[in-house]
């Protein structure tokens, strides 16, 4: 293939490019398979980032057509899923920024608050200890739902879509010392407000 | 030493500093308890994070995405342009096939319409001059028909030759994607 007689970088050539390649040649199970790996993560990211189901839905779905649309102009130099975050990333900020209706805040939810209260009891009566870390669990990422838009971005690429700092940085385009002191800072929100019940002693 | 920032703690975790410092912080944490139990607790939300809390995605997407790339369903516009289309040649061909401009009635018409019945009479030449037109096309195509195949057969029976094949393939892509709609509901 042309794209693999490029001088300048070696090419390593991953599961993912593999399956690409199939799918340039037409083979439709290839995309399928592409999807059924990345549907998780890309469907959590875009749920977490826009709270809404059916318009996570629709993004997803949005997400895949774009991908196989610019199969094409997609440079086998570079890792494929970092390529398709990014189209993912932008997509969902696009989308943020034609509908921003909501304000993202950890300080004035009432619905978290009440949220936050009754985990709090719940977690209270029972004592048995993996269930209080499902719980604590299930809080803490509820209260990713809320942190604002900068820091949220970066903990669901960091952990949703498990990359790295440096991919991360390529993704969003920030240099990466932003991105490690939000997503420091995220933390620091994020503990903050566990601190608030004591959930992190137990 | 003093105690430990809450970032170096993080960078600890992250195991982005060098050996040295990372032995410095590993020493710090063995002797002082108030940092260790910071380090902890950072550790604990970081083993939180890394394992999140995922949601099924619907099967609906995959779904919704191979049928939108890969169906071979036509979406109803390109029915509807089909039928259209089709209806458009249908008509001309019998219009042509009876030699519409020159019907007795149609010339009776035109000859004693008067400022009355005006409309009607654009709207006859109107419909004529389409229809002339499409007559001229397929005189030009079975002119090139005899050309290439050195055969003359009438611009009539070409024309009907052409619409048989048009209407049969029609018919056919009509069945398939009645089929194909069945399989997909």
């Amino acid at each position: 293939m042309k794209t693999f007689s490029s001088k300048n970088r070696k090419i390593v050539l991953d599961d993912d490019k593999i399956l690409i390649e199939k799918i340039l040649k037409g083979e439709k199970r290839s995309f399928e398979e592409i999807m059924r790996k990345y549907n998780k993560r890309i469907f959590n990211f875009t749920m977490r980032m826009v709270r809404n189901e059916q318009v996570a839905i629709e993004l997803t779905q949005d997400f895949f057509i774009k991908i196989f649309t610019k199969l094409q102009k997609y440079n086998f130099e570079y890792k494929f899923s970092t390529w398709a975050y990014r189209i993912c990333y932008n997509l969902v900020i696009d989308y943020i920024r034609k509908n921003q209706t909501y304000v993202d805040s950890l300080d004035d939810d009432r619905s978290y608050k009440k949220y936050a209260y009754m985990n709090k009891n719940s977690i209270k009566e029972d004592g048995a200890d993996a269930f209080e870390r499902e719980e604590v669990k299930s809080y803490l990422w509820k209260t990713v739902n809320l942190l604002p838009v900068k820091y949220k971005e970066l903990i669901l690429l960091r952990y949703i879509q498990e990359l790295k700092y440096d991919e991360i940085s390529e993704v969003t385009s920030l240099p990466i010392g932003t991105v490690k002191n939000r997503i420091f800072k995220a933390k620091d929100l994020l503990r903050k407000e566990i601190e608030k019940d004591g959930m992190l002693e137990k | 030493m003093e105690c430990l920032k809450n970032k170096t703690i993080q960078e600890y975790i992250d195991k982005s500093l060098n050996r040295y410092e990372q032995s410095i912080i590993r020493d710090h944490l063995i002797v002082c308890e108030k940092c260790r139990a910071k380090y902890e607790q950072f550790k604990k939300m970081e083993k939180l994070l890394i394992n999140p809390v995922y949601k099924e995605p619907p099967a609906k997407i995959e779904k919704f995405v191979m049928n939108r790339l890969f169906s071979k369903i036509p979406t109803y516009s390109s029915i509807f342009a089909l039928i259209t289309l089709s209806f458009i040649l249908l008509v001309s061909w019998i219009y042509i096939y009876f030699d519409f401009n020159n019907n007795s009635i149609i010339q009776a018409f035109k000859l004693t319409s008067n400022s009355a019945f005006n409309w009607i009479t654009s709207i006859i030449t109107f419909i004529s001059n389409i229809f002339s037109s499409v007559y001229a096309i397929f005189k030009v195509l079975n002119k090139l028909f005899m050309i290439i195949f050195n055969v003359n057969i009438g611009t009539q029976l070409f024309v009907l030759i052409i619409l048989s094949i048009f209407i049969s393939t029609l018919f056919f892509v009509s069945r398939i994607v009645y089929k194909k709609l069945k399989e997909h509901n």
